[in-house]
C-alpha cells in the first residue's frame, strides 16, 4: 500500500520541476555568451533514462503503483502518467545536459554512465541510498564537464587549468580537448540537477507499514 | 477546491507549458531576444519597428547593404516578419551578385533569410510590390539566390555578364 501524494503535489509542482529540467537539460549557451540552442535528447540519453528509471523503480524512488492503477480515478491515473512521462524525458535530458556534446568523452560518459547504473542496479539500494548515490554519480559528471572541461577550454583557466592539466598529464595518450561554454552554462547546469534532485526527493514515498496492535489475553482470564 | 479541479488544471498548465517547450525545441531560437520575440509573436503581441525598417530601406535603396541590414535587425530582432527578412534576403543578393562572380557565401545567407520569410508569410506566399526591386516574390528571390549559390558549367557562359542585377 502507498500513501496518496498531495493532488497540488502530484499534479503541479512534479510536472512543472520536471519539465523544467527537461526544457533547461538540452540548454547550450555559446561562449560568446549571447547565442543559444536547444539540443534534443540523443538516443542513448533515452537509454540511459530507462534504465535509471528501471533502477529508480527497483529501489522504491518510483512507485508506479502509486501512480497509476485501477485503485485511482481516471483523472488521478492522467495525472500520474503525466509524472512519470516528465520524469522520463527530465531524466534523459539531464544526461544531455552531463554529457559532452560529441567525441570520444561523450563516449565515455555514456560507457560511464551505463556502468554506474547497472551497478546500480544489481546492488539493489532502498530510496535513501539511490538518492545519495544519484547525487554522487550526477555530481562528479558535473563536476568533469563543467569545471574541469570549461577549464581546460579556457585559456584564462588560471590555477584550476593548471591543475586539471597535471592530473591528466599521463593519464591520457594525446591533450584532452576542453569544451569552450559560456560562463552561465554552468549555472544553468547546476540549476538542472539541483532541480532534479528535488523533483526525485518530492516523489511519491511508500507508506511506512501500519502498526498492529495484537490484543492478548492476560494468562489469569484465561482460566 | 476540489482535488478533481486540481488535478484538471494541474493537466491544463502541464500541457501549455510543455507546448512551450515543444516549440522553443522546434523553433531553434538562437537569441533571447528571438526567443521572447517568437513567443511574442504566437500571442500576436510582436510589433516590427517602424522607424528601423524605414532606415533599413533607406540604406537597402543607397546599396549599403551591411548598413541595412543591422537596421533590420534592430526592426526585426527576432526574425519573426516575413518583408523585413524578404529585405535581409534581398540585401544578401544584391550585395553578393557580380557581373562575372556572385558570392555564394551570401547567396547562401540570402538563402537562410528568404527561407524565414516564406515560413511567415501567409501561406507560405509572399509578394511585395516594390518598384525598386526586380523580383517581387520570395519564390522568384529564392530561386535566383540558389542558382546563385551553386556552381554549374553555364557560370562560364561569356553572356551572363550581360544579365542585370535585379
Amino acid at each position: 500500500m502507498t500513501t496518496g501524494p498531495s493532488a497540488v503535489r502530484e499534479s503541479f509542482v512534479l510536472p512543472l520541476v520536471l519539465l523544467t529540467v527537461a526544457a533547461a537539460g538540452g540548454l547550450r549557451l555559446a561562449p560568446d555568451g549571447v547565442s543559444l540552442s536547444f539540443v534534443p535528447p540523443p538516443l542513448i540519453a533515452l537509454v540511459l533514462a530507462v534504465l535509471l528509471m528501471g533502477v529508480m523503480a527497483r529501489a522504491g524512488l518510483l512507485l508506479p503503483a502509486a501512480l497509476v492503477g485501477d485503485h485511482r480515478t481516471g483523472l488521478e491515473n492522467a495525472s500520474g502518467a503525466v509524472v512519470v512521462l516528465t520524469l522520463f524525458v527530465a531524466s534523459a535530458q539531464l544526461f544531455t545536459c552531463l554529457t559532452p556534446d560529441a567525441g570520444m568523452l561523450r563516449l565515455l560518459f555514456n560507457l560511464f554512465f551505463v556502468f554506474l547504473l547497472w551497478n546500480t542496479l544489481a546492488a539493489q539500494p532502498d530510496r535513501g541510498r539511490l538518492l545519495r548515490s544519484l547525487v554522487v554519480v550526477f555530481g562528479w559528471a558535473y563536476v568533469i564537464r563543467y569545471i574541469a572541461l570549461a577549464a581546460l577550454a579556457d585559456p584564462q583557466g588560471g590555477w584550476t587549468r593548471r591543475i586539471v592539466t597535471a592530473l591528466l598529464e599521463g593519464a591520457s595518450a594525446g591533450p584532452v580537448a576542453g569544451e569552450p561554454m559560456a560562463p552561465l552554462a554552468g549555472y544553468v547546469a547546476f540549476a538542472t540537477v539541483a532541480l532534479y534532485m528535488v523533483g526525485l526527493v518530492l516523489l511519491p514515498r511508500a507508506r511506512p507499514v501500519e502498526a498492529v496492535a495484537i490484543v492478548t489475553r492476560a494468562p489469569d482470564t484465561l482460566e | 477546491m476540489k482535488p478533481a479541479l486540481v488535478r484538471l488544471a494541474g493537466l491544463l498548465v502541464t500541457a501549455a507549458y510543455a507546448t512551450l517547450i515543444v516549440w522553443v525545441y522546434a523553433r531553434q531560437p538562437r537569441t533571447v531576444r528571438q526567443l521572447t520575440g517568437g513567443m511574442a509573436a504566437t500571442v500576436g503581441a510582436y510589433k516590427v519597428d517602424p522607424a528601423n525598417f524605414e532606415e533599413g530601406l533607406r540604406f537597402f535603396r543607397n546599396d549599403q547593404f551591411m548598413e541595412a541590414r543591422a537596421a533590420f535587425e534592430r526592426a526585426d530582432p527576432a526574425h519573426q516578419d516575413a518583408l523585413v527578412q524578404f529585405y535581409v534576403a534581398y540585401s544578401f543578393y544584391r550585395q553578393g551578385w557580380g557581373r562575372v562572380y556572385k558570392d555564394a557565401a551570401l547567396y547562401r545567407l540570402g538563402l537562410e533569410a528568404v527561407d524565414r520569410a516564406i515560413a511567415h508569410a501567409p501561406g507560405g506566399r509572399l509578394v511585395v510590390s516594390d518598384g525598386t526591386l526586380g523580383m517581387h516574390t520570395a519564390d522568384e528571390l529564392r530561386a535566383e539566390l540558389q542558382r546563385g549559390a551553386q556552381r554549374s558549367m553555364s557560370d562560364l557562359n561569356p553572356m551572363k555578364v550581360f544579365e542585370p542585377r535585379k
